[in-house]
């Protein structure tokens, strides 16, 4: 069914991203169930049945034959969707790394939790930050609007000659998955401008299989073959994807009125702050409020939000830093072992390595497994940082050089 | 009457009582009614019927609501059942200046032990929702009736908007819940 006008709906993180496959037009969608990420693909499902949505929707019987059955629906030119979180996204990861290795612009939602065990169901970004290295772009979105505008923003940019690769768009379950929020549904004629349906098969840029016309794809590549070479094109197109990140984020504001930042990140109050935070996810919105209510007791704080992981943005990461002294970078994602204990800092600290620039970074993990996360606790990890520049002292409670913020007692 | 630029409110019932759908309902009717912005936040973890339930609203006139938190110092609570009274963080909550919309049939004896301008409103929810034959399994819906009653109480929402809201939500048996809300609209009084 088409939609006229444009519409405001009172809406779930979860039923904006179902929303947003069927903007998108999305032709296939194959689906496994798992909290908190279940409703988007029921919600799927009462489009595909009212016949709302003409799209064929497989059921499998888990999340590995869901992109195994999304990689086949790709290659054959289709646009296709699913959505997943935590263990599912896990047990996906064979085919996760399939589907960029072979090249195809599946766009997927991650309604993160926390990996087991034990068991946890709520926000977490460590399921999608596992899957770091797979040639996913990876993109957070911080609130309901969003999840709706970055997966329509996806798809433009995975299909893009240039980049042919797949996304992911995470958000934190329950956080968003759950809480409602109103949220504007565009209209098809504008949906059209920005995002057409996909070309046939003169002209998909990519290999287009055909039961009439048999080919083989993926099969084995002798270390003297290319798979090195398609391994640095990997890499080469996930790097120049940051100005069709940009392209894209610009073309969306115009047809849209809504702005992401340069679509890499977004700054809030930075021009004439003196520290900054930098947070994934509706921790970036949330800390706005922080900043806000920080600057009418007169410090001059900024935000960041951080929309893309992967490609990672250096250049606007030393860019802030050129701006600020100090940096806080918030990882609600664990990454055992590394320099920091969090991805998003180690990443911010690789970034100013040989810059010359010497912002110190202060990195944070704060609300792994939905360990809530209040706006008063954000002003504190502000109020870090201000005595951080002022004094040069680190907070006193860091574990190997992190502040694990909002951390519980242990032994 | 209440000048705040974000207004809080908490919803405390029992798994099965719908006080998460009722948060949800709460924030679109606001929305829908005038107010800038709104959120429904559901604290979700094991439910299972019976088992404390707890749910959060923020209600905005003008500025954007960008806190996904719970709502720890609420301006209104709603109190599902009354033996959550009971539970010492539930009870908590109930702060200086709060006002409590409580399902019951009869006057609670708080002793002195409430906050200074505590205003505490009752309503026969329960009874509403079996009168009507509101009712999931023998369980009564209570979110409606509460509903109602928290038009008449906040002035935030007409019985026309939740109708109009309602209607959206539950097609068919909209009219068998608008007459719960009507009902619990002409029958919230105040507990004195």
């Amino acid at each position: 069914m088409s939609q006229k006008e444009q519409e405001i709906k009172f809406i779930t993180g979860n039923v904006a991203a179902a929303y947003a496959a069927r903007s998108a037009k999305v032709q296939v969608i194959s689906a496994y169930p798992i909290t908190p990420q279940t409703t988007v693909v029921e919600k799927l499902s009462d489009f595909v049945d009212s016949g709302d949505m003409p799209a064929q929707y497989i059921k499998v019987e888990s999340e590995h034959s869901v992109m195994a059955a999304l990689v086949g629906a790709s290659i054959a030119g289709t646009r296709t969707f699913s959505a997943t979180a935590g263990q599912g996204l896990l047990y996906m990861s064979e085919m996760v790394h399939w589907a960029a290795g072979a090249r195809l612009p599946i766009v997927m939602t991650i309604a993160s939790r926390g990996i087991a065990p034990p068991w946890n169901i709520w926000a977490d970004f460590t399921d999608v930050i596992s899957q770091r290295d797979a040639g996913w772009l990876i993109s957070f979105a911080s609130s309901h609007q969003e999840i709706y505008d970055s997966v329509l923003m996806a798809y433009k940019i995975c299909e893009n000659e240039e980049v042919l690769l797949p996304m992911f768009v995470a958000y934190g379950g329950f956080v968003l998955s759950h809480t409602s929020k109103p949220v504007i549904i565009e209209p098809d004629d504008k949906l059209e401008k920005f995002l057409p349906p996909l070309p046939d098969e003169k002209g998909w840029p990519h290999i287009f299989i055909d039961p009439e016309r048999p080919m083989m794809h993926g099969n084995l590549i002798m270390p003297s073959g290319f798979y090195y070479e398609f391994r640095m094109k990997i890499h080469d197109e996930m790097i120049k994807s940051r100005h069709i990140i940009k392209q894209t984020a610009l073309e969306f504001e115009k047809i849209f009125g809504r702005s992401y930042g340069n679509g890499l990140i977004q700054e809030y109050k930075m021009d004439d702050a003196e520290v900054a935070l930098i947070n994934i996810g509706g921790l970036a919105l949330q800390a706005e409020q922080a900043v806000d209510e920080l600057r009418q007791e007169g410090y001059k704080v900024g935000s960041v939000k951080l929309r893309h992981f992967r490609p990672f943005p250096t250049e606007e990461i030393i860019n802030i830093a050129k701006k600020v002294d100090v940096i806080g970078v918030v990882d609600r994602d664990t990454a055992f072992g590394s320099p920091t204990g969090g991805a998003v800092s180690s990443e911010c600290k690789s970034a100013l390595h040989g810059t010359g620039i010497d912002t110190t970074i202060l990195p944070i993990i704060t609300g792994i497994g939905g360990r809530e996360v209040s706006v008063e606790q954000q002003k504190e990890e502000f109020k870090k940082l201000i005595k951080l520049k002022e004094t040069g002292e680190f907070p006193q409670d860091m574990i190997h050089g992190t502040l694990w913020d909002g951390i519980l007692e242990v032994k | 009457m209440i000048e705040k630029k974000i207004i809080e409110i908490a919803f405390n019932g029992r798994g099965g009582q719908t006080a998460i759908t009722a948060s949800q309902l709460l924030s679109e009717m606001a929305y829908e009614s005038g107010f800038k912005d709104a959120i429904a936040i559901p604290i979700i973890g094991a439910e299972r019927r019976g088992a404390p339930i707890q749910a959060f609203s923020r209600i905005s006139r003008d500025a954007q609501i960008r806190s996904y938190s719970s709502v720890t110092d609420p301006d209104f609570i709603f109190i599902f059942d009354t033996t959550l009274l009971k539970i010492p963080r539930v009870f908590a909550t109930i702060k200086e200046g709060v006002i409590l919309i409580i399902n019951t049939d009869h006057k609670i004896e708080f002793n002195n032990n409430l906050p200074k301008n505590v205003k505490i409103y009752m309503v026969d929810a329960t009874g509403i929702s079996l009168k009507h034959e509101l009712a999931i399994e023998g369980f009564p819906i209570l979110n409606i009736p509460m509903l109602g009653a928290f038009a008449k109480v906040s002035g935030f929402y007409g019985l026309d908007i939740m109708e109009k809201v309602i209607k959206k939500k539950f097609g068919s048996r909209a009219e068998k819940n608008m007459k719960t809300a009507r009902d619990a609209f002409e029958m919230v009084k105040e507990m004195i």
